[in-house]
């Protein structure tokens, strides 16, 4: 499935005086098949701009279309199936007595035969290296072992669409390593896969494009090597040069690109670059 | 899903009311909503309602986000109303179709009732909306020191106090948060009967219960860790200071009351 955000906007507590505009404008489109890493700083709108690929949040402007309709006039339920979307800090919203019952909650919601539930769970939890913990009670695991069965309790609705919210923060490195090669698994299963990172070396190294996000806005979105040799190798310095290059040379617009920034450059200081 | 928004909420702006000292809102709040059970006129609540109208202006508080407090009172004050003015047998006969009665003595006690609670209610919030939590744990710690003497732990009240009023929005979050992850999940927290509701609340409360214990355990820690060992021998960052004008505002309040008592 192809989701497309048109000009999305988000304001949450609209018309309080405790507003704030977490997303302007983001277009965006997730093509069916890709790993599509989303980066950018805290307070960024990441997590704003994953929930929207749900549903869970509805944009204050704009729209969502899934494969070319209108997201709102579909049902919520399926969409969610549709799009599994796991949460910051997953583990955090483990419930049942067992690792078991706990994955098995969204399948059973979804109405599905005992069967076909338990065989789902089996193949969630073992996706995640995670079956011999299916006697266990979630609260008794580690930090590692909690998120990779909250992340088989979404996997197990078996979406076409799975959006990680840093899915490796505060995990160990091996933890880590193992959580990247899934993607790359699921990936290679033919699974669409959203990957919203701090760490930019993860992202580097499965996604094959990237969404650099920056106050609410789309700052770049290409090919890593792109966003990454424009950025990365952007010294503090040079974004703040050219951020106030932007004000004098507006062609010099958005997304910058060290190519760009030295062009620039070298017309304000009227050599060749 | 929306939790305790708007009720009983800090409202940050500088007014004259913002600037008293929390200890003479709070006596004052509590002289004012004891006097108001004295009150037993129209014309006294007339009097009481026009000077919390005039203390709610006072305190630049927009006035619409001021009557969203009292909506979920607006039940209460309704059937409050409706009960004294259907119920109450006293005086001429107003009205009468079948057994609804209205008598003027049940109306004058319904108006009378629903303004006490309205009044009352505006007057706690406007206490609320104008002073910063901490500032008024600070205030009843202050308040309730003279019972230190028969070992009434003032400190620690108000320290549970603030504490808790600090994170009243932190499980709000919380549980928004959570209730989005199982929503995620396909959860549905308001279909169905009662018992169908309550089991659905489930994935949501278990969750919530285990985080707020959890962030127990890691405040106290951190508490702990930076040598909070309770209120002997603590002092202030804030130093509260009773002023004139505090003196003032406590005495105004007392002749207000007194008059719409008297009234």
């Amino acid at each position: 499935m192809r989701i497309d955000l048109e000009g999305v906007g988000h304001v949450y507590g609209r018309g309080t005086p405790f507003a704030v505009e977490a997303l302007k404008d983001v277009s965006l489109g997730v093509e069916p098949g890709e790993v599509l890493g989303v980066i950018g700083g805290t307070g960024s709108g990441k997590s704003t701009l994953v929930q929207h690929l749900n549903l869970l949040l509805v944009p204050t402007s704009g729209r969502v279309l899934v494969d070319g309709e209108d997201a709102v006039s579909l049902k919520r339920s399926e969409l969610r199936r549709r799009v599994g979307l796991v949460f910051q800090s997953p583990e955090q919203a483990l419930f049942a007595p067992t690792v078991e019952e706990d994955v098995a909650f969204a399948p059973r919601r979804l109405g599905l035969g005992e069967e076909e539930v338990k065989g789902r769970v089996r193949e969630a939890l073992g996706l995640l290296g995670a079956g011999h913990l299916a006697a266990r009670s979630p609260f008794a695991l580690s930090g590692g072992e909690k998120r990779r069965v909250a992340i088989a309790g979404v996997l197990a609705m078996g979406p076409e669409v799975l959006v990680l919210d840093e899915p490796t923060a505060g995990l160990d490195p091996h933890a880590r390593s193992d959580l990247i090669g899934l993607v790359g698994r699921l990936k290679a299963s033919g699974m669409t896969v959203v990957l919203v990172s701090h760490d930019l070396d993860e992202v580097a190294e499965v996604a094959e494009r990237v969404c650099l996000l920056e106050g609410g806005s789309v700052r770049s979105v290409g090919l890593p090597a792109d966003v990454f040799y424009g950025e990365s190798s952007l010294a503090p310095a040079t974004v703040r040069v050219v951020a106030a290059l932007g004000g004098a040379f507006p062609e010099v617009g958005r997304p910058v690109c060290y190519r760009e920034t030295l062009a620039a450059l070298g017309r304000v200081m009227g050599a060749r670059p | 899903m929306t939790f305790a928004r708007g009720v009983g909420r800090f409202y940050p702006v500088d007014s004259p009311l913002h600037a008293l000292d929390p200890r003479a809102k709070v006596v004052a709040t509590a002289v004012f909503v004891v006097g108001l059970f004295f009150v037993d006129s129209i014309a006294g609540f007339l009097a009481a309602g026009a000077v919390t109208a005039g203390l709610v202006a006072a305190s630049r508080v927009p006035p619409g986000a001021f009557l969203g407090l009292l909506r979920p009172v607006l039940f209460i004050v309704a059937l409050t109303f409706l009960f004294q003015v259907f119920f109450t047998r006293d005086g001429t006969t107003l009205f009468a179709w079948g057994f609804l009665q209205v008598h003027e003595g049940g109306l004058r006690l319904g108006v009378l009732l629903a303004a006490r609670i309205l009044i009352l209610v505006s007057a706690a919030g406007l206490l609320t909306a104008t002073t910063a939590p901490v500032a008024l744990a600070d205030g009843m710690e202050d308040l309730l020191s003279p019972l230190k003497r028969l070992r009434f732990p003032a400190h620690e009240v108000a320290m549970m106090m603030t504490i808790a009023l600090r994170f009243i929005p932190t499980l709000g979050e919380e549980a928004e948060k959570i209730s989005r992850a199982q929503a995620a999940r396909g959860a549905d927290f308001d279909g169905g009967g009662l018992v169908r509701r309550a089991r659905s609340l489930v994935p949501l409360l278990v969750p919530l219960t285990v985080g707020a214990f959890r962030r127990a355990d890691e405040l106290a820690e951190a508490m702990e860790s930076r040598g909070y060992r309770g209120g002997v021998g603590r002092v202030r960052y804030r130093e509260l200071r009773f002023r004139a004008r505090d003196a003032a505002a406590l005495l105004l309040t007392v002749l207000a009351v007194a008059g719409a008592a008297l009234l």
